[in-house]
């Protein structure tokens, strides 16, 4: 186990690794000279030689690369070219407020995703059943920009049930992470988003826990728990439910990458202040140092809660170590 | 090995049959089955694959599924009806406690994400209050028995060997001493020495406990060692019950005949194998005739106009064939080989 866990860490720090460098050469790809946006064209041509010596863009690209990893590495991030602001700073703010969409989303998408599943699988064929598949269906063919604009139009402007947007009110800014959780405000801006996320990814591991589930009903070993007279709810639940989960869980790694991607459309639609809003900002501003700062961290993100999944993989099945040995 | 029949009968079934409902039809998977296991005995089922052995298992448990009924004449075990007996009755106080089931595939049994220890200890748990230390110290007493060392009880499924999985399957279905354990294959699927040493297992098992086994194979000689009396199953009906001397020296049915011709004994060696040409039927709709006529070498028109009648011919000797009379000319032409050309 503790073979495992390590190898895998080891593969998340190579990755990102990989992704930092990737992130190195695609922002010297990028149209325009990002140096424009500080060193003005207008100045003393000596003075733009002095500037571009102080930043280290006279170095070569391997010495740029090195300067380039030793301040990922020591958390230089640089400064926004719009603010002025550290952009670790920024970045430290607007994380935790992803995180909270992201963890109210995934809470809901996975636990009542997963407890559907199996009382799907568990009711086959009844009204829940196939009720459960169309509507999974449905909201996974609506984009989150359709259904959250939906539940804006239905439920705040007509209804006025919740506010329109925003992470707080206006002009209320709480100090720090534990006051934004005290607040009541919060919790009722952070339910549209939430719907809006859960909506959009909730019939993928419902559907996928409904099948697992079935097919590990299916199998000899509930047929023997059955047979050793336990109660249905304990064949449903630590046999077969604790099996289907194996196939939820794989998926729920890949789901975590795609569900920052719709973090990007629904913080952007909700305005809520987090890293997908401020990725799509500073894209439009061209506030390079923040939008690089932000894709890294987006990325370490995927990437680690990838490595807990796999982590958590592990723990659940227990062949898994026999595997990780085989590997090497 | 012989035990004279006690009165009341530990298991008694009478006409049990099982209909699937299918897109074809109703299959009827067994019909016509009536058997009694007494009180510590080997029952032996034998028949090929398709027979309908596992379906009077599965219905002996209800286990059937959806598509399955099952109804009975009469099911009785130690005077209850079990047939009268509500779901959650018959999980409470039967499943485990008192019948038991070694699966078919003891590979595939044991829940891969569960401690094989915490499976046995779970079936003590469900049907007796007592502690989760006591279980346990039961199992590890089980697992003394079949020959288990005690600490493998921490292992996983997937570190066991066939040999040994099967082991601990024999161990959790002595855990609540039930009073009829049934073993569906119990060495299908394992290599000769191993099932050798499973069977021996078993057969010391026996000396000590007082639960009957009903023991279900296509192995006729598997069956032939370890048995008491022997029913000899096809097209879901049973053809012959006797006990297994009976059975072995004095076999009336073309079906037992061909059937014993299909396992060599040590000395035939040399000699050719007979196999009964054709398969079995397909049991969609209800017999209307012997089952196994159309692959029977003595079959006369009759055999194909009517299912005949389960006749007596000794104390405990059934038959279910309208030529019992020349059961001893059968017994000399079934040797041959062209008798089974079809």
């Amino acid at each position: 186990m503790f073979d495992y866990i390590l190898r895998r860490l080891v593969y998340t720090l190579i990755t990102i690794f990989a992704v930092a460098s990737i992130l190195f050469v695609l922002f010297r790809m990028l149209p325009g000279d990002p140096t424009m946006q500080v060193i003005s064209p207008a100045m003393d041509p000596a003075v733009q030689l002095r500037m571009k010596e102080a930043f280290g863009l006279n170095e070569p690209i391997w010495a740029q690369y090195l300067i380039y990893m030793k301040n990922l590495v020591t958390l230089e991030w640089g400064r926004s070219f719009v603010s002025a602001q550290e952009v670790t700073d920024i970045l430290s703010y607007r994380f935790w407020n992803t995180i909270l969409l992201m963890a109210a989303g995934m809470c809901m998408t996975l636990v009542l995703g997963i407890g559907m599943g199996i009382i799907m699988a568990w009711k086959r064929n009844s009204a829940l059943d196939i009720g459960g598949t169309i509507v999974g269906l449905v909201f996974q063919a609506a984009p989150p920009f359709i259904t959250g604009l939906l539940l804006l139009m239905v439920l705040s402007y007509r209804l006025g049930l919740f506010p329109t947007g925003g992470m707080y009110p206006a002009g209320q800014r709480p100090d720090g992470i534990i006051e934004l959780l005290l607040m009541p405000e919060f919790w009722h801006r952070i339910v549209l988003p939430t719907l809006t996320v859960g909506m959009y990814y909730i019939s993928t591991p419902m559907l996928i826990m409904r099948d697992s589930m079935l097919e590990v009903l299916g199998s000899d070993f509930i047929e023997l728990a059955r047979a050793k007279g336990l109660k249905p709810r304990v064949v449903m639940f630590k046999h077969a439910a604790r099996n289907a989960l194996l196939g939820v869980v794989t998926l729920a790694g890949i789901m975590i990458g795609f569900a920052v991607g719709g973090q990007v459309v629904v913080e952007a639609l909700f305005s809520w202040p987090g890293m997908g809003q401020l990725m799509v900002e500073s894209a439009a501003s061209h506030d390079y140092p923040v939008a690089q700062g932000t894709f890294l961290m987006l990325a370490i993100l995927v990437i680690t809660l990838n490595f807990f999944t796999d982590v958590l993989y592990s723990y659940l099945d227990p062949r898994i170590k026999i595997t990780a040995k085989g590997v090497n | 090995m012989t035990k004279t029949a006690t009165p009341e009968p530990l298991l008694s079934i009478r006409n049990l049959g099982v209909v699937y409902s299918t897109s074809q039809g109703p299959v009827h998977a067994v019909s016509n089955i009536s058997f009694d296991v007494h009180a510590n005995e080997v029952f032996g089922i034998a028949g090929e694959s398709g027979c309908g052995k596992s379906t009077l298992i599965r219905s002996l448990l209800r286990l059937l599924p959806d598509n399955g009924r099952m109804d009975a004449g009469l099911c009785q075990y130690k005077g209850q009806d079990l047939t009268a007996m509500s779901d959650e009755a018959f999980r409470k106080n039967i499943l485990w406690q008192e019948i038991s089931l070694v699966p078919q595939s003891a590979m595939a049994s044991f829940n891969p994400v569960h401690r094989v220890g915490d499976q046995i200890i779970e079936s003590i748990l469900a049907h007796r209050d007592i502690s989760r230390a006591e279980a346990r110290e039961r199992s590890a007493g089980l697992f003394d028995v079949v020959g288990l060392q005690s600490d493998l009880m921490n292992s996983y499924p997937h570190e066991f060997s066939g040999g040994m999985r099967q082991r601990a399957m024999i161990a959790m279905s002595l855990s609540l001493d039930p009073g009829l354990i049934i073993m569906d294959e119990p060495t299908t699927g394992l290599d000769v020495l191993v099932q050798e040493r499973i069977l021996r297992r078993i057969r010391e098992i026996r000396a000590e406990i007082k639960s009957s086994i009903i023991l279900i194979t296509h192995d006729i000689a598997v069956i032939a060692e370890m048995s008491d009396r022997i029913a000899i199953m096809y097209g879901g009906e049973v053809m012959e019950q006797a006990t297994a001397v009976d059975m072995f020296e004095n076999p009336h049915h073309p079906y037992t005949l061909g059937l014993k011709n299909a396992f060599p004994s040590i000395r035939d060696i040399g000699s050719e194998l007979i196999s009964i040409p054709g398969s079995p039927p397909t049991l969609v709709g209800p017999l209307t005739s012997c089952p196994f006529a159309p692959r029977c070498p003595f079959n006369l028109d009759t055999c194909h106009q009517a299912n005949p009648e389960s006749i007596n011919i000794g104390t405990s000797h059934q038959v279910r064939c309208i030529r019992t009379a020349d059961a001893k000319q059968f017994r000399k032409l079934a040797r041959e080989k062209s008798t089974w050309r079809s």
